[in-house]
């Protein structure tokens, strides 16, 4: 990851109003444990027209045709799950539209947080705990159980 | 920051991380640092484009898939070094 890369996706996602919020390691890192990451994961808002709005947004900081491939109808039917690699190719941002049953963009509890001079949507430590206690993999495991203690939150 | 060394996962673990608050420039400092040493160390490249997955465990299954491959091209550069 790339930290001005990143902030430069970030601020066009901030400035073309898109619906979202940040999840997943970059989450952990904007509450407060820096930590490696390469992707940036992000719930957006199952919108037809929010969706219009994230590739506007990805179009301002990449010149990449492939954008196009991102549609609503993939995003709000069979692929709620789309993995876009930037032409460079050094990470990948990961767009969902919902998490099996467990989680909808309006399941989730949603902070403002700064990122250097921006101010950027991530979803809160609560629900980013909810969200890794009970994955397969073991740094989500280890990730759930230093949120828990830094914010003193219940087992569920 | 000094290299800290753990016998196991659950010794790491009981080792609580330093965490900033946000907003504190220290915090953006130590994230770009240790994303540029990551970079660095572990330069990663992946298949650019669009990919489409029917689930989060899919794409999950997908980029571990990636990873593993990545590992095993690591693992044959350094024996033929």
């Amino acid at each position: 990851m790339d930290f001005d890369v990143l902030k430069r996706v970030l601020a066009a996602l901030e400035s073309r109003g898109v619906k979202y919020t940040i999840f997943g390691a970059v989450a952990l890192n904007l509450h407060g444990l820096a930590r490696a990451t390469e992707d940036l994961d992000i719930f957006i808002a199952p919108e037809d027209l929010n969706i219009d709005r994230l590739k506007l947004a990805l179009r301002d900081v990449y010149d990449d045709p492939e954008i196009e491939h991102i549609t609503a109808g993939d995003l709000l039917g069979e692929y709620p799950a789309v993995e876009y690699n930037p032409p460079e190719g050094a990470f990948h941002i990961d767009i969902l539209t919902r998490l099996g049953d467990a989680f909808t963009f309006a399941d989730l509890e949603i902070e403002r947080v700064p990122y250097d001079d921006l101010i950027v949507s991530v979803v809160s430590p609560r629900t980013l705990y909810k969200m890794k206690k009970d994955t397969v993999r073991p740094k989500d495991r280890i990730d759930a159980d230093w949120l828990r203690h830094r914010f003193n939150l219940e087992h569920d | 920051m000094p290299v800290r060394k753990f016998r196991s996962i659950e010794e790491m673990k009981r080792d609580h991380p330093i965490w900033r608050r946000p907003g504190d420039p220290l915090l953006y400092r130590a994230m770009a640092l240790v994303w540029e040493v990551a970079r660095r160390t572990n330069p990663r490249r992946f298949p650019p484009g669009v990919h489409k997955y029917r689930s989060i465990q899919e794409m999950d299954r997908a980029q571990a898939q990636v990873l593993a491959e990545h590992i095993a091209a690591l693992r044959r550069q350094r024996q033929g070094e």
